[in-house]
């Protein structure tokens, strides 16, 4: 049995591929850009989550209890007024994350939607996302992954075939640039890129425009070249990214 | 092209500066003088219109003339009379006549000559106020060189309307005429249906082009608005002028026409509130309705409000409506569903609390009660709290309307007409229900807790329970999400339906259950201590027909699943489930389609009513002040959601800020 790491997952996606979808959230990443807005999507393990706009600093949940489940975290999940405690990070195994998917399916029939597997990374758990998706396309679910492109070549062509649309990340061209912000090469994502343009497979790139890193004249005629006629979407920066960071406990880096 | 001068005119409102105190009260004259109460309402009548003819105003531009110089009239009876009428009468509301759907068009039709004729002599002589408050305005239009005015009101409203400006021009005179009588919640009904045969007329003649109608069809709609700040109402804006569009006709066929898309387009570019656009729609309806609907739910001014005519008339008709008068069906004010012409209902007489009856139900079991004791101790407090508000409504009085029974072929429509039933509210019902299914959880199944020791945590507020309370708040079964709470939706609305199947008001009609709240919702909240869902004394239910505000359920996919799993038909007085939505999501490529197939799936998953909001700036900053009225607003910001009142106020200006860039 596969079992996969979801920190979140959200109905009602209209911005993650063709019609109405359902957005998966796999918990871990490979990278560290800078602007990530999703703080809980980077470490592959289930983290403790204190709102910390609500929470009252009643000091409740630090008094110990008995629950098994509360004992990794030192801290009490099941005792806040205010809701404020929360767990980032739940264990699904293949069949049961299919069948919660399942629930959406009119709406995705009726819109030309489906399932999109976002993160964090996709490929860092591609056995769980391939067998999830393979469950889906049983039932005539429409699949797609959002992801950085940054896995092996061989992870990336394997899953990218089981998907039926994909949205990848192309956000600096530069490889020392890329490096710089996002603690990685740019090598292997290229490589993905253009077996991707090739393979025949429907997919969108995406640019995040991140205030003079990504969004430069530079950095998108480079792009441009790179993908040449590909769908591109460029997304504006989300000012409200860094509001995530503090509730893990996280410290976000990017001035603004 | 909207006319911008009389628009600013309207919405800066310069008009204002020509408003007077209203008629002196003559209630103790009227009683001293042993006038009935018919007499007096005819009597105010005819005496406002002749003071607003003594004050004619056409605004600039304007085609489609008469505005209110004076207030509402003062009450005809004395503070004695009401207290005497009470002690045998029930009262709804203020005492005169609202929220019904009369016949505009008949008196369209016929021109006040002819139904002169024909009318008693109280509302005679309110056709002949009328008809002289419509001659000054013809003076005033020949005075100040407005030829076009004057033109049309030399035929109307004698003589029947033969174009659609005469027939834009008739219908508001007479609903100025219902206003001044003091008739509130006054609603306009199948406009594109009755209006049509005029446009057509036009069109077809060659005498009008379709920008010739869309610009009267402007300054129509423009006319809802420039009395309505008077109208009464619960706040301003609550005057009930709702319009419905589309639909299907006794006959079978559906109704789409030039009218209805022009309908729509205008009251997107006018962005005002009046008139409040309703759709009817069906399984058949094709999604480019949807989206033509969802530009308009874009624009952020929260309708239109979509009603699913494969529920609503089939409910209608199983509630004992003829099935050509369920098919007419149109909304009152807000959303009940009503017929226009013949029907003299009140649909909000009153409202039931699902956690009021659930309390209850509660308090009267031992800890040795299994979970059907518990369910059928729920239905019988329904039942009874059911009996106990019909049973407070008998010898219903309504201060009669000479000029609106016009409306009505001269009955006394105050007397009743055909339909005379009867609308209860039911509120609170998410609160209900995920209280049973938290009680079926841990009382019941798991036995973690016993009912008296969940009744004494409820008295105490949850003090020093913090962990019950947290169970039962956020990690128990909840409508939207989870099916076991689903269930009790269903059972509530059952029982509901079944306290009031059978019974008859003292009218002859029937009694109907629905989905709605109104204010109810704050009020039977205040009145109730903690309950067993964890929500904590003096917060507030949902509205209407919504899921619970703490469960914090954001996928609306989810939520419409769950709130149709009822048979809505059986609660079909109306109420609609909101979907509030952060109007960034209508932005991007195909967001229009993919919200209208949202829309479209509510209608094919049975769902009866449905009202999407877009969430603009100035909503943001009134939930920034009043962040408890806004629990449940949801922004979508990019690739996440966030609770609108649980961000931070820097945040909060952020996401402000950044509406103003949204078109
Ligand atoms: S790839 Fe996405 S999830 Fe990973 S660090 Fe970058 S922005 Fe965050
Ligand atoms: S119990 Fe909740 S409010 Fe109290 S300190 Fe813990 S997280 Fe904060």
């Amino acid at each position: 049995m596969t079992t996969g790491i979801v920190f979140d997952i959200k109905g009602f996606a209209l911005h993650d591929g063709p019609g109405i979808r359902t957005t998966v959230f796999l918990k871990g990443c490979p990278l560290r850009c800078l602007w990530c807005h999703n703080p809980e999507g980077l470490s592959p393990f289930p983290q403790l989550s204190v709102k910390q706009t609500a929470c009252r600093h009643c000091g409740k949940c630090t008094v110990p209890c008995s629950h098994p489940d509360c004992q990794p975290f030192g801290r009490c999940l099941h005792i806040c007024p205010s809701g404020c405690i929360s767990v980032a990070g739940t264990a699904y195994t293949a069949e049961a994350l299919a069948e919660k998917l399942y629930a959406d399916r009119d709406v995705f029939a009726m819109s030309g939607g489906g399932v999109t597997f976002s993160g964090g990374e996709p490929l860092l758990q591609a056995d769980f996302v391939c067998a999830v998706s393979g469950l889906l396309h049983r039932e005539e679910i429409h699949t797609a992954m959002e992801t950085c492109g940054y896995a092996s070549p061989n992870v990336f062509r394997r899953t990218a075939e089981q998907m039926d649309f994909v949205i990848m990340d192309i956000k600096l061209a530069d490889p020392v640039l890329h490096k710089q912000y996002t603690g990685a090469d740019n090598g292997v994502i290229l490589e993905n890129f253009r077996w991707l343009a090739s393979c025949g497979k429907p997919y969108e790139i995406r640019t995040p425009l991140i205030p003079g890193i990504t969004d430069t004249e530079e950095n998108l005629a480079a792009i441009r070249n790179i993908i040449g006629d590909s769908k591109w979407e460029k997304l504006p920066y989300n000012t409200l990214a860094g509001a995530k960071y503090g509730n893990f406990g996280m410290e976000y880096t990017l001035e603004k | 092209m909207i006319n911008r001068t009389l628009y600013t005119f309207i919405t800066e409102q310069k008009h204002h500066a020509w408003r007077r105190p209203s008629v002196p009260s003559r209630a103790a004259e009227y009683a001293d003088a042993g006038m009935t109460p018919a007499q007096r309402m005819s009597a105010r009548f005819c005496e406002m219109a002749a003071e607003e003819a003594k004050n004619p105003h056409i605004l600039p531009g304007q085609k489609i003339v008469l505005m209110r110089t004076l207030p509402n009239g003062p009450d005809v009876l004395t503070p004695g009379e009401w207290e005497e009428i009470r002690k045998d009468h029930f009262i709804h509301e203020s005492g005169y006549i609202s929220n019904i759907c009369p016949d505009h068009i008949s008196l369209v039709k016929t021109g006040f000559k002819a139904a002169r004729e024909n009318a008693d002599p109280l509302s005679a002589a309110c056709l002949d106020a009328m008809s002289a408050l419509c001659a000054s305005y013809r003076e005033e239009a020949l005075r100040t060189g407005r030829v076009d005015v004057a033109e049309v009101l030399a035929k109307v409203p004698e003589y029947p309307a033969e174009t659609f400006r005469e027939a834009l021009q008739f219908f508001r005179i007479v609903h100025y005429g219902l206003w001044l009588e003091g008739d509130y919640h006054n609603t306009v009904g199948r406009f594109d249906v009755y209006m049509m045969p005029w446009l057509r007329h036009d069109l077809d003649a060659g005498i009008l082009t379709m920008t010739e109608a869309e610009e009267l069809l402007e300054d129509f709609f423009l006319s809802f608005n420039i009395d309505s700040d008077m109208y009464t109402g619960i706040q301003q804006g609550d005057n009930g002028q709702s319009m419905m569009l589309g639909g299907r006709l006794p006959d079978g066929t559906n109704v789409w026409n030039e009218l209805t898309e022009m309908c729509l387009k205008t009251s997107g570019e006018l962005k005002l509130i009046d008139p409040k656009i309703n759709l009817r729609v069906s399984k058949d309806t094709p999604l480019s309705v949807y989206e033509k609907g969802t530009e308009l739910t874009k624009v952020g001014l929260g309708f239109p409000q979509y009603s699913n005519d494969d529920v609503v008339i089939p409910a209608l008709v199983k509630l004992g409506y003829d099935p050509e008068d369920a098919a007419n069906y149109t909304v009152a004010a807000c959303w009940e569903f009503i017929i226009p012409k013949v029907g003299m209902e009140i649909a909000n007489i009153g409202a039931l609390s699902y956690p009021l009856c659930v309390d209850r139900a509660v308090r009267a079991l031992e800890d040795s009660a299994d979970l059907q004791d518990l369910k059928i101790a729920v239905a019988r407090e329904i039942r009874t709290e059911a009996a106990a508000i019909m049973d407070k409504v008998h010898d219903v009085w309504f201060v009669p309307s000479p000029f609106l029974n016009l409306l009505y072929g001269g009955r006394n429509i105050a007397d009743g007409a055909k339909y005379n039933n009867f609308g209860i509210h039911g509120t609170g019902i998410s609160c209900g229900a995920d209280s049973l299914a938290a009680l079926e959880k841990y009382v019941f199944t798991e036995k973690r807790w016993t009912l008296s020791q969940v009744v004494a945590a409820m008295d105490n507020n949850f003090e020093g329970e913090d962990e019950m309370c947290a169970a039962l708040r956020y990690e128990a079964p909840k409508c939207g999400r989870d099916d076991l709470a689903d269930r009790y939706l269903v059972y509530l609305t059952e029982a509901f339906s079944c306290a009031l199947a059978g019974r008859k008001n003292d009218r002859g009609g029937i009694w109907r259950a629905g989905t709605g709240s109104a204010m109810f919702y704050l009020w039977h909240a205040a009145a109730l201590p903690a309950s067993p869902d964890g929500r904590r004394k003096d917060e507030p239910f949902a509205a209407n027909y919504s899921v619970s505000i703490f469960a914090k359920i954001e996928n609306p996919v989810s939520v419409i699943r769950s709130l149709t799993k009822p048979d809505l038909a059986k609660v079909c007085n109306g109420g609609p489930l909101t979907l509030e939505f952060h109007d960034k999501i209508f932005a991007g490529e195909d967001a229009i389609t993919k919200v209208a197939s949202l829309v479209q799936y509510f209608i094919r998953s049975g769902g009866h009513q449905l009202q999407l909001n877009a969430v603009n700036r100035d909503r943001l900053l009134d939930a920034q002040a009043n962040p408890e009225k806004y629990r449940q607003l949801i922004v979508r910001i990019w690739g996440w959601s966030a609770y609108f009142c649980e961000l931070d106020k820097e945040f909060q200006d952020h996401v402000i800020r950044r509406q103003e860039d949204v078109i």
